[in-house]
């Protein structure tokens, strides 16, 4: 059965864009780029991890556009991305060097340089506040006043930057080091994703994914359709530096790379108990990590995706949690809102069909798959 | 000072220092804009914290320009969509490249701006500090 061409929505469509607009102005109300930008953080921060373009001000643009559908402002920006030249590849980002600005362990109380809870919604009542209703500039400056008041007197010199929980694990030997892999990654936006997939490919496409999916299929995981069930190490949010190399300087030690910003990431290590066989077929319990992060401060996806890096790292049949092409093919933004509304367009010819077939059942005849 | 360190104050400061020294060479010297301030992606690559492997964690949108100056190029790159600072950024890199004179005095104003950047991080991160967890167990 084949698709057939029909026309005659010309005019509707144009209409129907109009509307569109219509009911985005006729509101009579303005939202600035920069209001978004200041008051909505971690809707743009998700924006740009589902669409895998870290462009604060054009995330902010397509919530806009989008009237904040999620879906839509994600298919704008990836769309955008895809009219940009790609001319430069970072140096690997060490996350060593990350600006922290919070930091917990579900694990440990007392992890080396310590906990900080930064900004989080973790702790605060989800009672609606109605004092929002009516907030005023004047009420704002005097808030921040008073807060950078609290601030004064503070006496710090340089930046402290805080070690690894899992690297003081492996010093301390209860956790396997692994030497330093440097095998070039796949890019999945180079190269469609091939089963059996590399972790680099898992990693990237986990990173992008819907925060809704990954969320779903990290907690379907959890709740027994899957072999993973995770204590947090860390969970670090904070602003990593990029640096790259010059595109023709050769013999260019590190001091030549051209720093050019930060970006803020969430980054957590799940810490998973895995039974071993040793040697004299004792089962042993040893830990594995599960990795995750996303752009800007997405502390549940970052968690999520470590439940289902370490659901991928162990296949198993059972769970398709662990099955890296349910897994994978299934939480991307663009691809599953993308399949799912086609539905709505017409397929006039197959339904037809499809009737045609049921007609001659009803008929007693034979349907045309017989 | 190498491109490293200077790019980072540079950014960090945010644009004016960039702009008040790319001044200082445009107003004496020849320039030709090879690339125009632009916008371009480039893509980040970690290395991940469980098995020390790398990947790809996604795209940033970076402002890119290219300045010649007494026939040497210089690249500006910045993070986000900032053509004036990337221009500037562009210049500054031809400068050095080049050995022009005027570099030579920058890195006083480069390493002071870059103690006061430091202490305005180091400030803001005690600020977050104050959010740390003084844990007491309980005698139950």
């Amino acid at each position: 059965m084949g698709y057939v061409a029909v026309k005659g929505g010309t005019k509707a469509i144009e209409a129907s864009i109009d509307r569109l607009k219509y009911d985005r102005l006729k509101g009579n109300e303005i939202v600035e780029i920069n209001t978004i930008l200041a008051t909505m953080r971690t809707l743009v921060d998700q924006v740009m991890s589902e669409a895998s373009l870290y462009a604060p001000f054009l995330a902010a643009l397509a919530i806009k556009q989008a009237g904040g559908s999620m879906e839509e402002a994600v298919f704008l920006l990836r769309a955008h991305r895809s009219t940009l030249p790609r001319n430069y590849y970072s140096e690997t980002v060490e996350v060593e060097k990350m600006f922290v600005e919070r930091r917990v362990s579900a694990s440990f109380k007392d992890i080396p340089g310590g906990q900080f809870l930064g900004a989080t919604n973790d702790y605060t009542h989800r009672l609606l506040d109605f004092n929002l209703v009516e907030e005023s500039m004047e009420d704002h400056e005097q808030w921040l006043a008073e807060y950078k008041k609290g601030l004064e007197g503070i006496n710090a010199t340089e930046i402290q930057y805080f070690p690894k929980v899992v690297d003081y694990l492996r010093a301390e030997g209860l956790f396997k080091t692994y030497p330093l892999d440097d095998t070039t990654p796949k890019d999945v936006t180079k190269e469609s994703i091939q089963f059996p997939s590399d972790r680099s490919e898992r990693l990237q496409v986990l990173t992008r994914g819907q925060t809704g999916a990954v969320t779903a299929l990290g907690y379907a995981s959890l709740r027994g359709y899957g072999q993973v069930h995770p204590t947090i190490g860390e969970v670090r949010v904070g602003d990593i530096p990029i640096h790259v190399n010059h595109p023709y300087e050769k013999n260019q030690d590190e001091e030549d790379l051209f720093y050019i910003g930060e970006i803020k990431v969430t980054e957590v290590e799940s810490f998973v108990p895995v039974p071993v066989k040793k040697n004299d077929r004792k089962e042993e319990l040893e830990f594995e990590i599960g990795y995750g992060i996303s752009f800007g401060q997405n502390e549940t996806k970052a968690i999520a995706m470590s439940i289902l890096d370490q659901c991928l790292e162990s296949p198993h049949g059972e769970f398709p949690t662990h099955d890296e092409e349910f897994v994978l093919l299934h939480i991307d933004s663009v691809e599953s809102t993308g399949f799912i509304s086609h539905l709505k367009l017409p397929h006039y010819v197959t339904f037809q069909s499809k009737l045609d077939s049921m007609r001659q059942v009803k008929k007693g005849g034979k349907t045309n798959a017989n | 000072m190498k491109r490293k360190q200077r790019t980072e104050i540079l950014i960090q400061d945010g644009g004016s220092l960039a702009n008040k020294l790319a001044e200082t060479i445009t107003t004496k010297y020849n320039y030709l804009e090879i690339i125009k301030p632009q916008y371009g992606l480039t893509m980040v690559k970690m290395r991940e914290t469980a098995k020390k492997s790398l990947f790809y964690v996604g795209e940033v949108l970076i402002t890119e320009a290219k300045i010649e100056i007494n026939q040497t190029i210089g690249i500006g790159l910045v993070i986000g969509m900032e053509k004036k600072m990337a221009k500037s950024l562009a210049i500054i890199d031809a400068a050095y490249r080049a050995s022009l004179p005027e570099t030579k005095n920058w890195d006083v104003y480069l390493l002071q701006r870059e103690k006061q950047i430091t202490e305005l991080r180091a400030k803001e991160q005690a600020g977050l500090l104050k959010s740390k967890v003084n844990f007491e167990t309980m005698e139950v």
